[in-house]
């Protein structure tokens, strides 16, 4: 896979026709959205919290999708945006869940105060990281990321003063918001709440001027860099930005599942992470979202294949990169387009005098 | 536009060196250009013309000399010298081809907001909460107008390789800057990107600010230029007026072999167009 595989067909899965950086409203293109991604999000979800109801198991798949969600959209900026594969973001939400498990075991202060605390250690470390390996080719960063989620799992067991080494920490108190404590179908409804806010801000920030920039970057950075950004430092704030966002991940989890172990989040999570977005769709961080629910929903809730989840699940992907490249958001896109292109296409007057049809769109990638 | 030259130097390199092993691809090369004044670089394929723009902008680290830009030294990595007041285009386009023209044109203005890593973390929370301004989108329009690059919703990906250069220069423009640099742009041009190109080259004259043409084309080089730089093998062999280049002994002699002197004098006085044109077809070859 070439670095530039991620982004082909970039305007899938809700793009407006309006297209990114678009400028005042007004000035061009009504670009209305014919599936707004928020609302139609908003209704999926809730739908799906409908389905979940009181039902333990289920409330533990839906943290665990949130927990997936997050750390895919964590991905999304530094991986399918700035083209950097970083390895670590286990170790970004390791240090989420720990940061709320520390501040509920050896503090009085509310568990938010982890929830505060882990993106910024996360992202600073992540820096590091990417410092380290600023003058090599991404594969080692790929390569030095990768070695130290595998250190950092060692070091949770082996750091029995910080961590309590493999038993973990236990008995997390229950998040609190100014004295109101949510119960479990609450915290699930706040998870989903969160998940959407990120995904949408994160499809603002693709489309924003700063998102073209990261996106060009990874495309021609030699461009980006004559026209006056520093390469590496954006490379670096991408990066920062993407594990600040994967540990929200661990923090979510944590307070939720109130314990958090060394095995909570090993490197598997990331080769899982990696295909979220392919299979949603690359072309906006919704892609990442939908990834994370086939993900679970393939290893885990798939009464066929309890034991093999795993293996289910990497077939899936490949029928799915076979028939859906631009994965499960990028095919309903393109089928929409077909059908609008079709019979119908004098009755769904959709695009604006200007701007480039949607049909345009189906036919590239 | 003469009134506008000033005496001291916009843009004044040194002693430029650069060498690849044992190939001095550019031999101590000195290049001023004053501002207001547009510089045509000139040369046969491998005389180091764009080796020369890479070591002004940074794109390649010289092995020797010094630059100043408006009496400023000028160093560093090319985004630092960007920020500096340097713009370029690349021999070969480099877009992003999956974004608009729109898209790529507005990194020009966007690059400004980006200058550190505090401004980078305020420009993408700025994406999420706020919009793109509004005065970017005005400057997008207005030099994609000037430099008549058409519709500018389309994809970078289905325009033509004059049309991307088209782009380029466009993106350069938009970063108003106090020397641009042009790496044959005119390649694949039609009619209507010459003019457009042109337009540019005129426009940052008209500011008072410096343009740098590196171009196979000598006729069209000569016909916008207000002095030329010939070089031949890494070396400036010629450096002055653009009609007394083209009738120069060092002109005949870099394109086509001929030894200064005797009857070739004579040859070389009688067929500037000459030299254009086989220039002109070299150039065609390439596209």
């Amino acid at each position: 896979m070439t670095a530039v595989t991620p982004e082909v067909g970039g305007t899938a899965g809700g793009s407006s026709a309006g297209g990114p950086a678009a400028g005042p409203p007004g000035t061009r293109g009504t670009g209305v959205r014919v599936w707004p991604p928020l609302g139609l999000a908003a209704v999926v979800a809730a739908l799906l919290l409908v389905w979940v109801g009181s039902n333990g198991y289920r409330q533990d798949l839906g943290v665990l999708a949130a927990t997936y969600a997050l750390i895919a959209l964590g991905m999304y900026v530094p991986f399918v945006m700035a083209g950097s594969l970083s390895l670590a973001y286990s170790a970004y939400a390791g240090i989420g869940a720990y940061a709320v498990g520390i501040v509920s075991r050896d503090t009085g202060w509310p568990l938010w105060v982890g929830w505060l605390a882990a993106p910024l250690v996360s992202a600073a470390l992540a820096v590091v990281l990417g410092l380290a390996t600023r003058r090599l080719s991404g594969f080692y960063l790929g390569a030095v990321t990768l070695l130290f989620a595998t250190a950092f799992e060692t070091w949770l067991v082996d750091a029995d003063g910080i961590t309590d080494g493999s038993r973990g920490i236990g008995g997390i108190r229950n998040l609190s918001v100014f004295g109101w404590s949510p119960d479990r179908s609450q915290q699930l409804i706040m998870a989903t709440v969160l998940v959407l806010a990120v995904a949408f801000a994160l499809d603002r920030l693709r489309q924003s001027p700063w998102g073209v920039l990261v996106r060009t970057m990874r495309e021609v950075p030699a461009v980006v860099e004559a026209t006056g950004v520093r390469v590496p430092v954006l490379n670096l704030v991408a990066l920062g930005i993407g594990a600040g966002i994967a540990s929200l991940g661990g923090c979510l989890f944590a307070s939720f599942v109130r314990g958090v172990t060394p095995e909570t989040f090993t490197v598997n999570i990331v080769f899982l992470a990696i295909f979220m977005p392919l299979i949603g769709g690359v072309g906006t961080p919704w892609g990442a979202v939908v990834g994370a629910l086939v993900v679970v929903e393939l290893t885990l809730n798939f009464p066929a294949f309890s034991d093999s989840g795993t293996l289910v699940l990497s077939l899936g992907v490949l029928v799915i990169l076979l028939v859906a490249p631009r994965g499960l958001l990028g095919y309903l896109d393109a089928l929409r387009n077909r059908l609008a292109a079709g019979p119908l296409t004098g009755l769904l007057p959709r695009s604006s005098p200007g701007s480039s049809s949607p049909a345009g769109r189906s036919s590239d990638g | 536009m003469a009134d506008r030259v000033s005496d001291r130097p916009l843009l004044e390199g040194r002693g430029l060196v650069k060498r690849y092993g044992g190939v001095v691809a550019v031999n101590s090369a000195d290049i001023v250009l004053s501002g207001g004044e547009i510089l045509g670089l000139v040369g046969p394929n491998g005389a180091g013309k764009t080796t020369l723009v890479d070591l002004v902008s940074g794109i390649q680290a010289a092995d020797g000399g010094t630059l100043t830009l408006a009496g400023r030294p000028l160093g560093g990595p090319p985004s630092r010298r960007a920020r500096a007041g340097l713009a370029r285009t690349f021999q070969y386009p480099q877009l992003a081809l999956d974004l608009t023209v729109r898209q790529n044109l507005a990194l020009g203005r966007t690059a400004r907001r980006n200058g550190g890593p505090l401004a980078m973390l305020r420009s993408a929370l700025a994406g999420v909460v706020g919009s793109a301004p509004a005065e970017d989108e005005a400057a997008v329009e207005a030099i994609a107008r000037e430099v008549r690059v058409g519709d500018i919703d389309r994809r970078c990906r289905d325009l033509t390789l004059g049309e991307q250069r088209l782009v380029e220069v466009a993106r350069a423009l938009i970063q108003d800057p106090l020397v641009m640099l042009l790496d044959e742009p005119f390649a694949g041009a039609d009619a209507n990107g010459v003019a457009g190109i042109s337009e540019a080259i005129r426009d940052v004259r008209a500011r008072g600010h410096g343009v740098i043409l590196v171009d196979h084309n000598v006729d069209l080089v000569a016909s916008l230029v207000d002095r030329i730089m010939l070089l031949d093998q890494g070396r400036v062999v010629f450096d002055g007026d653009p009609v007394a280049c083209l009738r120069s002994e060092e002109m005949q002699r870099v394109y086509f072999g001929t030894r200064a002197g005797g009857g070739a004098a004579g040859g070389a006085a009688a067929d500037p167009t000459a030299a254009g044109g086989a220039a002109k077809g070299g150039a065609a070859d390439g596209t």
